[in-house]
């Protein structure tokens, strides 16, 4: 009998990625594996350098791995394509805040809706429900993100992610640039996309409020992982 | 069908982008309005410098003349060398026949002909010369009449110009009989000729020395008198240049004249010879045609080359060529400078947007579609330069081609007045040719038309196209993560 009889929504087997620099070859992750299923938030902890991004870029679809799998629903991402992986299935809080400036708050969320093709005519009105759940006023919604404050720009990029209906969310180090008010919130909607709605949410922290509230944390050191609680 | 929703919000990021960086954009708009105005520039005084160069072959270049080239006659060596130019008479291959002349004339691209033959006539006891004051001294029969064969006396061009009119009887014409003459009113006087009245003339033929002179007498009817506007002076002039002593005859007649009418076939000039016959032709770029009709006519055309009036095309659009041929080079300078320009312009900017191209490309963007928010963003800037280049162009290229034109046509000019006459190649004594003096084309026509900014658009796409696709396609080999964590 397998130790894991449900099929996992993310599977990384013998994960590896090296990066060359000149002669000089560089493994930032060695061979890991590891099933991840729909419904729970995981939690990637470990020191920096330890490989964290790195992980969750290929499992994201942001990179390729120079060895090893990454499936998602039992197909090879390279088979699947990669690009249709991030737009369909995947979607990514980054740890620096990454949107686009000429837009307005509301712009990039409808806009990243459209782009990964979540159907319907109340875009708009669903965009505007999710930057209030996070805390987002509607004077601030129509103001290019530029002029938001750092912590309203990382809401505005949850609230982007979690627009385009996905089944894995992606986040690193999304707490980091918000208070703990707001970060508690944060966790919370993760903890509730995970159980309530049956996403899987993985989420690349150091943040120790974020791993307690996870249903498992992945340690990593040097590339390697090292454990799982 | 709705188009697509990706498709959709391909065109709306690319009009955020273009008002939420109004500066950039504006910046492109200018540099795109820049090259486009000179490049439409170019395109307009090239076009316009075409129109008038086609005008200018409609007006001058149509006229074909063929004569003979003596050199090339020498050259080939069909010049008989017993009776060369040396000995003051050149053979039979020197001579150009009626017949083979009228022949070409039957060309499809030939709209007219004419053909003259320069020739003299001693007088005789009963046709003297009009000499109103006798030559001083003691030296008769030097003079003669001049005695031109025509084949038609209204294209000739002291009749064209009014100079000359007919005043009784009938002209010389391409139906008119051999022995048919014309004399000016002066001369008939002087002899009390009426028309239907008979003139008898020697072969005007000075011999080479030690040959005896041609005494042939020929009898021609006045079949019409004109008269010449150009009065006698009261002082002694040579009869041979007396508008009174020119007759016009037919090419045959004038050719008893020159002596060789024993040569041919009925002994009175049945098919006689030619100076110099021109040919108006339906369309300028006939000229091959006209070529190949006149070989398979037997024309000898290394002896007898067909030419255009170059001379007076070359002097009318030289200039104007000349001005295109500038705005022609600075078109393409523009256009290559332009594509360099922008796509530098357009690689930086995409390193500018390298984050935004990775968080485009993490949410799923196709990469042919972030290409194409790029390219309808140059595109809707290329756009709008494009129509102000259309507005202000025409004024530009006005402005800066006649300017241009004045000085290439005030080069010309200088050029012109330090060259003299071209050389008659069918003078043997090498005189130099007559033709009417043209002026260059001085002004430029500028119009703008649908065809120039199709032009101009499409020049200017393609820039938009090659500045973006070149440098774009490179970025976007990258995957988005290196696109969000390099270069930050």
């Amino acid at each position: 009998m397998s130790e894991h009889p449900a099929e996992p929504l993310l599977e990384l087997s013998g994960l590896t990625r090296t990066y060359q620099s000149g002669s000089r070859r560089r493994v930032v992750l060695k061979d890991v594996s590891h099933r991840f299923e729909a419904g729970r938030m995981y939690a990637v902890v470990g020191p920096s350098g330890s490989g964290k991004t790195t992980l969750l870029s290929l499992a994201s679809g942001l990179d390729a791995p120079t060895g090893g799998t990454v499936r998602f629903r039992g197909r090879d991402m390279a088979e699947l394509g990669r690009g249709r992986y991030r737009n369909r299935h995947a979607a990514t809080v980054f740890q620096s805040l990454n949107l686009l400036t000429y837009m307005t708050a509301l712009q990039n969320v409808t806009s990243a809706m459209e782009i990964t093709g979540v159907k319907g005519p109340r875009r708009r009105r669903r965009a505007a429900e999710l930057l209030d759940l996070l805390g987002i006023e509607a004077a601030d919604r129509n103001r290019r993100t530029l002029r938001l404050s750092g912590g309203q720009q990382q809401r505005v990029a949850i609230a982007r992610a979690l627009a385009c209906e996905v089944d894995i969310l992606f986040a690193d180090e999304p707490t980091g640039a918000l208070d703990q008010v707001t970060a508690a919130g944060i966790i919370e909607v993760f903890r509730k996309l995970a159980h309530d709605d049956g996403k899987c949410v993985i989420v690349v922290t150091h943040s120790k409020e974020v791993a307690d509230a996870s249903d498992e944390v992945l340690h990593l050191r040097r590339g390697r992982l090292v454990s799982r609680t | 069908m709705l188009p697509n929703v990706g498709v959709m919000n391909l065109f709306k990021r690319a009009w955020w982008r273009l008002t939420g960086h109004l500066g950039k954009t504006l910046m492109l708009i200018g540099l795109f309005f820049v090259i486009c105005t000179l490049v439409l520039s170019g395109f307009l005084i090239r076009s316009a410098a075409a129109r008038a160069a086609d005008d200018a072959k409609q007006r001058v270049g149509a006229v074909v003349t063929m004569q003979l080239d003596l050199n090339a006659l020498i050259s080939s060596g069909k010049e008989e060398a017993s009776s060369g130019p040396v000995a003051g008479r050149l053979g039979e291959n020197a001579d150009l026949h009626r017949s083979l002349v009228d022949e070409i004339c039957t060309s499809s691209v030939v709209a007219q002909c004419n053909y003259t033959t320069d020739s003299g006539a001693f007088p005789t006891r009963s046709t003297r010369l009009y000499q109103p004051v006798p030559p001083p001294g003691d030296a008769p029969g030097a003079d003669l009449f001049s005695a031109d064969g025509v084949r038609d006396l209204n294209a000739v061009g002291e009749f064209k110009a009014g100079d000359s009119a007919l005043i009784t009887g009938r002209g010389i014409t391409a139906d008119s009989a051999s022995d048919e003459i014309v004399v000016e009113e002066r001369l008939a006087k002087e002899n009390k000729l009426e028309v239907g009245d008979r003139v008898e003339l020697k072969v005007g033929q000075i011999p080479p020395p030690g040959e005896k002179p041609d005494e042939t007498e020929y009898t021609f009817e006045v079949v019409g008198i004109y008269r010449n506007n150009t009065a006698d002076t009261g002082t002694y002039v040579p009869a041979l240049t007396h508008p009174a002593n020119q007759l016009y005859l037919t090419p045959d007649g004038a050719s008893l004249l020159l002596g060789k009418g024993k040569g041919s076939k009925d002994g009175k000039g049945g098919d006689g010879v030619v100076n110099q016959a021109t040919f108006t032709l339906k369309d300028p770029a006939d000229l091959e045609r006209l070529r190949k009709d006149a070989t398979e006519a037997g024309a000898d055309l290394e002896i007898f080359p067909l030419s255009v009036n170059d001379k007076q095309y070359r002097t009318l659009v030289g200039p104007i060529n000349e001005t295109a041929g500038f705005a022609t080079v600075t078109a393409w300078l523009v256009a290559v400078a332009g594509t360099a320009i922008l796509a530098l312009l357009v690689a930086s900017s995409l390193r500018e947007r390298r984050k935004e191209l990775g968080i485009l490309l993490s949410l799923g963007e196709k990469k042919p579609r972030l290409l194409g928010q790029h390219l309808v963003e140059i595109t809707a800037c290329s756009v709008v330069a494009i129509g102000l280049a259309g507005a202000c162009g025409p004024l530009l290229s006005q402005a800066v081609g006649d300017r241009l034109l004045a000085g290439e046509v005030s080069s010309a000019q200088e050029e012109a007045a330090g060259r003299g006459p071209e050389r008659d190649p069918s003078d043997p004594l090498g005189g130099m040719k007559e033709e009417e003096d043209v002026d260059p084309i001085d002004s430029l026509a500028i119009r703008l038309g649908p065809a120039d900014i199709g032009k101009v658009g499409a020049t200017g796409l393609g820039i938009a196209a090659l500045a973006t696709l070149v440098p774009g396609s490179r970025i976007l080999r990258l995957n988005p993560r290196d696109l969000l964590t390099k270069g930050d």
